[in-house]
């Protein structure tokens, strides 16, 4: 029998459809359909300055906006040849961080929904506000943060915020462990996590998974790792695990909410004084730059002919991740219940995934369902 | 009665709680963060009436120039009125805006510094190094420093450019210094082919005239632009940058024109074989060879390969020019090609 899950469910935070094909209660093989919040964005860019551009780039996501302007930032920049200046690529670092931790607490509380587990759902998101107000200190604005520009950011910070961000990490520092007790020891949440949704390593490998989700199944590859201001300045090595189940993917996102506090403080005991933005003249030419978003690697291509866009393509960690999800974790599934928190599991970013559609001319079918 | 005082009773009841209840949601008790960015303020008196900021924002429909009625006593002030729907509140039009004090203000973004306020233009102002004459007029004209002389040449300084075009006023020798529009580019595109396909259109339906087209003579024409006006006008409403574009789009153009003559065909299907994009293909059911016009690249291997002339190319140049009562026209001059026409057999002879 199919099950239909979707296009609108409370369990899924935007629309996508998924036909789970069950025997009795187990869920044996799964299907996902996208499309529904197409909006055709790199379309838009084309043919628009750059200066417009950036804002058009940070409305991509919802949740990891601004990883996509600093990627917007960097590509520009690397096609110029003029780098932002060492404090401006510092404080990119801080709010990079902060997005990170947000953007963790928030998939971890989905996840937490879906296994109907409300505590743990709220208390994650409570603390996820200490990041958001930290944020919003920071830059001005919650999620939109129009922080980033070409050559570097739009306003300094000083010593006032840098202490009002320590303070709000103490207290996520201060309830972390705690919290996470609450998933790891408990015996309900252990029984219903380990040993669902496995996906091997190699499994990994062929359907492109990035991020915790690779991270998860022993895919030890982290974008940070080449970025240059991660490489030279800061002390980073990625955290991963073998069992590649949904409790070793929520883990690996818990994991990396200290490191990243760790990364914050780093930034802010070593941060160097100077300029924070410099003007970037932007040439004729093509470029390419690789960043580690939240959900994992995003990939910027953009052609431009000196003030215009003449063509650019974006490749988010989304559509990998959740293909993967289909064909590899949704097998063999105890219930249709857990297949659902299975799919919450691997982070899923709709709006980010659907850009590009391949249609077939004559026939008008699809040929790939979405491409990157 | 006694209800009477009751519905007061509790009308005063729950008002006086809903103060406490809703205490959070009302507007006063929210406290906003010291760099948060609202929608811009706007400052009418210190507007300068530029339109930078109408050229910086990303969306199309949020900022709008706006002037007052104009009295006895004084002139109407202009300035800028923001549509809430439509702004995404990013703050790029406080940043850009050159008047001194700001017109608009929007978190701390109307503090940063000048130097990095680049508006994104709509013209983008370009120096002809072939044409200048090095007279320095449009230094003197350029009200922001924008143009300078480096290494002996003049150049446009992009970072500081806000495409006022006094530059082009000032110029003394047409050309030499261009404003090239550059916004709009996907209707530009699909104007340029409006004009060329119409144009080409026009050329195909003298087939008869052209047959008789003996080599090395001339073909000319007439094409009258107000037949593609008003669809030019659908595309960009805009009339001078509609007028501008046909203008450019017709003085540069040259085009190869292919006739085809099936009265002549003999069905030896060479022509489907060298067609290097399968342009041509052969309909077996009505016996005919059908071309695709659209797919078509004119790259005229088949008016090459035909041994019975069935094909034929000419090539078309255009220049857009007014006659004495003002009509505009695009005048057309028609060659045949100049191609070795026996593509095959020259090759047979040559091995």
């Amino acid at each position: 029998m199919i099950v239909p899950i979707g296009p609108v469910h409370p369990g899924l935070k935007e629309p996508l459809r998924l036909k789970l094909e069950t025997q009795g209660e187990r869920v044996v093989k799964a299907e996902i359909d996208y499309g529904y919040v197409h909006r055709g964005i790199e379309k838009i860019m084309e043919g628009k300055t750059w200066q417009k551009c950036i804002y058009l780039a940070e409305r991509i996501c919802g949740i990891c906006s601004y990883e996509h302007t600093q990627s917007f930032a960097e590509v520009l920049e690397h096609m110029a040849g003029v780098y932002a200046p060492p404090r401006a690529q510092f404080l990119r670092v801080i709010t990079n961080e902060l997005d990170r931790i947000q953007s963790h607490y928030l998939a971890n509380s989905t996840f937490f929904k879906c296994l109907d587990h409300e505590l743990l759902f709220m208390k994650v998101l409570e603390l996820r506000e200490y990041a958001m107000d930290s944020i919003e200190l920071l830059t001005g604005n919650r999620v939109n943060m129009g922080w980033n520009v070409l050559g570097g950011v739009r306003m300094d910070a000083n010593e006032e915020h840098f202490n009002a961000i320590l303070e709000n990490l103490k207290v996520i520092e201060e309830n972390h462990d705690r919290i996470v007790e609450l998933f790891s020891e408990g015996s309900v949440l252990a029984l219903r996590t380990k040993g669902v949704g496995e996906m091997t390593r190699e499994e990994a490998l062929k359907g492109r998974a990035v991020g915790p989700i690779g991270r998860a199944s022993g895919l030890k590859h982290d974008c940070r790792e080449f970025h240059p201001t991660y490489r030279d300045h800061l002390d980073f090595s990625p955290i991963w695990r073998k069992e590649g189940d949904n409790y070793a993917r929520v883990m690996n996102r818990f994991d990396e909410i200290p490191q990243s506090i760790d990364l914050i403080k780093q930034a802010i005991d070593n941060m160097p004084k100077g300029d924070i933005r410099v003007p970037v003249e932007v040439n004729t030419g093509y470029s390419e730059w690789v960043n580690e978003a939240p959900r994992g690697e995003v990939k910027y291509m953009c052609e431009t002919n000196g003030n215009l866009i003449k063509h650019i393509s974006i490749r988010t960690p989304s559509i990998t991740n959740i293909d993967s999800c289909a064909k590899y974790m949704l097998t063999n599934v105890p219930t249709v219940a857990d297949a659902v928190a299975t799919y919450a599991s691997c982070d899923p970013c709709i709006a980010c995934a659907e850009r590009v559609q391949v249609l077939n001319r004559d026939t008008n079918e699809k040929i790939v369902k979405d491409m990157f | 009665m006694s209800s009477l005082i009751w519905y007061v009773y509790e009308f005063a009841r729950k008002t006086w709680i809903n103060r406490f209840t809703d205490a959070k949601s009302h507007k006063e008790s929210v406290e906003k963060p010291s760099r948060f960015r609202d929608f811009p303020v706007v400052i009418k008196e210190n507007c300068i009436g530029c339109g930078s900021c109408i050229a910086s924002c990303p969306s199309p429909t949020a900022i709008k120039l706006v002037r007052d009625e104009t009295t006895e006593e004084a002139e109407g002030l202009v300035y800028p009125v923001i549509n809430e729907g439509g702004c995404i509140r990013c703050g790029f039009c406080a940043e850009v805006c050159p008047s001194n004090p700001k017109t608009l203000e929007c978190g701390e973004n109307h503090l940063i510094k000048e130097d990095f306020n680049i508006i994104p233009s709509k013209r983008r102002y370009i120096v002809d190094d072939y044409l200048c004459i090095k007279c320095n007029s449009c230094i003197k004209a350029c009200p922001v420093d924008a143009v300078s002389v480096v290494d002996g040449h003049v150049k446009v300084n992009q970072l500081k450019c806000i495409a006022c075009g006094e530059c082009v006023k000032a110029c003394k020798v047409k050309g030499a210094m261009k404003g090239i529009f550059i916004d709009n580019l996907q209707d530009q595109r699909k104007l340029i082919k409006l004009v060329v396909d119409s144009l080409e259109k026009y050329i195909e339906a003298q087939q008869e005239d052209l047959e008789k087209l003996a080599p090395e003579s001339l073909l000319q024409l007439k094409f009258p632009i107000s037949n593609i006006w008003d669809e030019a006008l659908k595309i960009i409403p805009d009339t001078e940058i509609a007028h501008e574009i046909i203008e450019n789009a017709v003085d540069r153009l040259k085009i190869r024109v292919i006739t085809w003559n099936s009265e002549k065909c003999m069905k030896c299907q060479m022509c489907v074989k060298e067609c290097p994009i399968g342009a041509i293909s052969f309909d077996e059911e009505r016996d005919t060879i059908v071309r695709d016009h659209d797919k078509c690249c004119r790259c005229s291997i088949c008016f090459q390969t035909c041994p019975f002339a069935v094909i034929k190319l000419f090539l078309a140049k255009f220049v857009l020019d007014s006659d004495d009562e003002g009509n505009e026209y695009a005048f057309i001059t028609v060659t045949p090609s100049q191609l070795d026409h026996d593509f095959i057999k020259g090759e047979h002879n040559a091995g």
